[in-house]
């Protein structure tokens, strides 16, 4: 069931952002590394630079000792030996921070150690140019050969700083290869990267935008629609309640808390609250379905009784459904209905109709043997009376004879109103099954009962074609000789009858006032006579049990024929209408359901 | 001579009726035995007695104290020695309820009471005359109830 709007674009955003943060993190490390790698770059240059420089001043020391070594053995003035005897200072404070320097480098500090060697033994040769060249000890092939060695120490110990000098070089131009090779990212890459993240978030913002205007949107409904459903239960006389069976809490509609009597969110309902409100009677079969419903997951409609804390009793019809929503989660809904007024109705109703059926029962009794147990003394009479033979009659006087004739005529007049009455009860109370049938043959048995008549009364009969319809047969027959019948009873004097018989289909809707419109098509049949007719005023009465509009001295009859025609009729949920132009003719026109 | 002659028995509470039908017998000559019983007991114990000879044809009233004449009908129907008896049913009342029913219980004439004794004269000597075994042959709903043309 798809009870909460469904946005697609959440899972997608997800992703969206998932990629975009990822992106701008491997952008960043990138940038954190080239960072680090700048700053380590720096420092081996700044390494490099100052073991150069150190290694020049080495170099300058023992340079300036060498040059003031010349001038004080050329001038012999003690000043210029002044940068010599700082010399050996100055080289020890280099060779100390060259030796942190190169703390790392094995390589180095063996060619620094060496570089030491070769300084201390210049040293030793200075001292040893010194002591010759001093007028007390002058040696001159000594001196020369310790100038000549100063020399070449001096050549060794150059060529030693520059190699020093090249290996820090070559250590550099390694570094920075490694390096190149290490930034592998050009520029031009991580800025399609980060605009590639940008567009990307520019996206799910833009998604997020729309989503949030739908949901403002589906909000907007939902208000609506909460709002209509808190007015409807009001009007409707329902309420809901959902049961999350999760957390165990249960929600009521404002109107549940109405129909139990209280005032909205007048308290926290519970599981048991609501059994508190169910009727003792009813309590078990309330918690039956309660159980039952988790169980099968619907619950059909269950009746009980309620009482309210005043302790008037309404009648409740409750049914649920159990949902599992999309995160899992299982929540009951349930509708209840107040049906008390319905339910009150409904016992009356069905009162009454006990009632209507109890005395429908007496009537078609009384009617039955009241026309049954009036036959037997009637027939005896008639008997009795045939059974005064013509021999018994010579011997009577005019007027007995008289007498006995009105006896005659009376009673047959009774046992017509007697059949007629019985007939009429009969077609009210046995059983009507309706039967497909052939509406022409139901014709021509009726005009089979009538032969006699028609051959008396020299009557033509025309009859179009009837359709075939479920009927009541032995009903329609009747239906068919009393209107046939009638227009041969109520025939002009000395005009042949001449009676018309035509059918059509119709459509209710034609007929608005007339017919059931539920039903769509009606067979029209007309039975059209050259009778004597009728006065219109009496188009309807005519229908009316016992209502004639002759005396019965000039037609017999008892005033039954056409209201069992109007029942016959309304037996097959039709109508019956007349018409009539006096002394012209009469239309009887019958409407039966397709 | 007694024995030749047809034996009917009638069912039938009315004195009135039991008239009727008596004179309507002699009175159309036909050598026939009558006999009489008063209501529905009174009948099952005529037939279920040995001694007495089992009528030819049993004209029984539907209407009819202690034992209605549909009871008695049922029961006749039910009994092995009785079953065969032609029964004509001979009541005031013409419901197609009571035609139908008596039909379906086996049956083989219903005779509407006439209220004129010369057509009781009439139904009588038809339905003493009638060849019993073709009418039953060809018993159906339309002859069921007797019609005089």
């Amino acid at each position: 069931m798809k009870w909460i709007p469904n946005f697609n674009s959440s899972n997608s955003l997800r992703v969206i952002f998932v990629v975009a943060v990822f992106i701008l993190l491997f952008l960043s490390s990138i940038a954190y590394k080239h960072n680090r790698d700048l700053d380590e770059s720096s420092k081996v240059v700044m390494h490099t630079y100052e073991i150069n420089i150190q290694l020049e001043r080495l170099m300058s020391a023992i340079k300036d000792a060498e040059t003031g070594q010349r001038g004080y053995i050329i001038t012999r003035n003690a000043r210029f030996l002044t940068p010599y005897i700082y010399s050996r200072d100055k080289v020890n404070t280099s060779f100390i921070k060259l030796k942190k320097l190169t703390a790392d480098n094995p390589k180095q500090q063996q060619n620094l150690q060496k570089l030491f060697k070769l300084i201390i033994q210049r040293f030793v040769s200075f001292e040893n140019c010194l002591k010759y060249s001093d007028p007390k000890t002058y040696d001159k092939r000594k001196l020369d050969n310790h100038m000549f060695g100063g020399r070449i120490l001096m050549e060794n110990i150059r060529f030693q700083v520059d190699e020093m000098n090249d290996i820090e070089k070559n250590y550099l131009a390694n570094r920075l290869k490694i390096y190149d090779a290490e930034i592998s990212l050009s520029p031009i890459f991580s800025i399609s990267l980060f605009l590639v993240a940008l567009s990307f978030i520019l996206l799910a913002y833009r998604q997020i935008s729309r989503d949030f205007e739908r949901l403002k949107v589906y909000n907007k409904k939902l208000l609506i629609s909460s709002g209509l459903i808190a007015e409807s239960e009001v009007i409707g006389k329902f309420s809901t309640w959902q049961w999350d069976l999760d957390t165990s809490k249960i929600d009521y509609s404002d109107n549940q808390y109405r129909l139990l009597g209280y005032e909205p969110n007048a308290f926290v309902p519970e599981k048991e609250t609501f059994l508190n409100f169910v009727h003792p009677d009813d309590k078990e079969t309330v918690a039956k379905s309660m159980e039952e419903i988790i169980s099968k997951k619907q619950l059909p409609f269950v009746y009980y009784k309620i009482v309210l804390p005043n302790h008037d009793i309404r009648y409740f019809k409750t049914t649920g459904k159990l949902l599992t929503d999309q995160q899992g989660s299982k929540i009951l809904l349930g509708i209840n209905f107040d049906i008390t007024d319905e339910h009150l109705l409904n016992i009356e109703l069905q009162e009454r109709n006990s009632e209507l059926e109890k005395s429908n029962k007496e009537l078609a009794s009384f009617n039955h043997v009241a026309s049954h147990d009036l036959q037997e003394p009637l027939r005896k009479i008639q008997t009795f009376v045939s059974r005064i033979s013509d021999a018994d009659k010579e011997v009577m006087s005019q007027s007995a004879r008289d007498y006995i004739a009105k006896i005659q005529i009376s009673a047959k007049r009774m046992r017509v109103l007697i059949d007629d009455l019985l007939l009429f009860s009969r077609t009210n109370t046995t059983k009507k099954e309706f039967i497909k049938s052939n509406l022409n043959e139901l014709l021509e048995n009726a005009k089979g009962e009538l032969t006699e008549v028609i051959d008396e009364k020299k009557a033509t009969i025309t009859t179009s074609k009837l359709p075939k319809l479920a009927v009541i047969p032995y009903q329609i027959e009747q239906l068919f000789i009393n209107l046939i019948g009638n227009s041969l009873k109520y025939s002009q004097p000395n005009i042949a009858p001449e009676i018309t018989i035509e059918s059509h289909k119709v459509n209710s809707s034609d007929y608005p006032e007339l017919l059931d419109q539920n039903v769509k098509k009606f067979h029209k049949i007309t039975f059209t006579d050259n009778g004597m007719g009728f006065d219109p005023q009496f188009k309807e009465t005519i229908f009316v049990l016992f209502q004639r509009l002759h005396s019965k001295t000039d037609y017999p009859g008892t005033g039954i024929g056409l209201a069992i025609c109007k029942k016959i009729v309304d037996n097959h949920k039709g109508h019956i209408i007349a018409d009539s132009t006096p002394n012209q003719g009469s239309v009887f026109t019958i409407f039966l359901p397709d | 001579m007694q024995n030749n002659a047809l034996y009917i028995l009638l069912a039938d509470d009315d004195e009135d009726d039991r008239l009727f039908f008596n004179d309507a017998f002699e009175e159309i000559k036909i050598q026939t035995k009558v006999d009489f019983v008063h209501d529905g007991m009174q009948l099952m114990e005529h037939l279920m007695d040995t001694n007495n000879k089992l009528p030819d044809i049993l004209f029984l009233d539907l209407n009819m104290p202690k034992k209605t004449g549909k009871e008695c009908l049922i029961e006749i129907k039910k009994t092995e020695h009785l079953k065969n008896i032609i029964i004509a049913i001979y009541s005031t009342s013409s419901s197609e309820e009571d035609i139908e029913d008596t039909f379906i219980q086996g049956a083989n004439i219903y005779i509407k009471k006439p209220s004129d004794f010369n057509t009781l004269k009439k139904i009588i000597n038809e339905v003493v005359t009638v060849n019993w075994h073709y009418h039953t042959s060809g018993l159906n709903r339309d002859n069921f109830l007797l019609r005089l043309k």
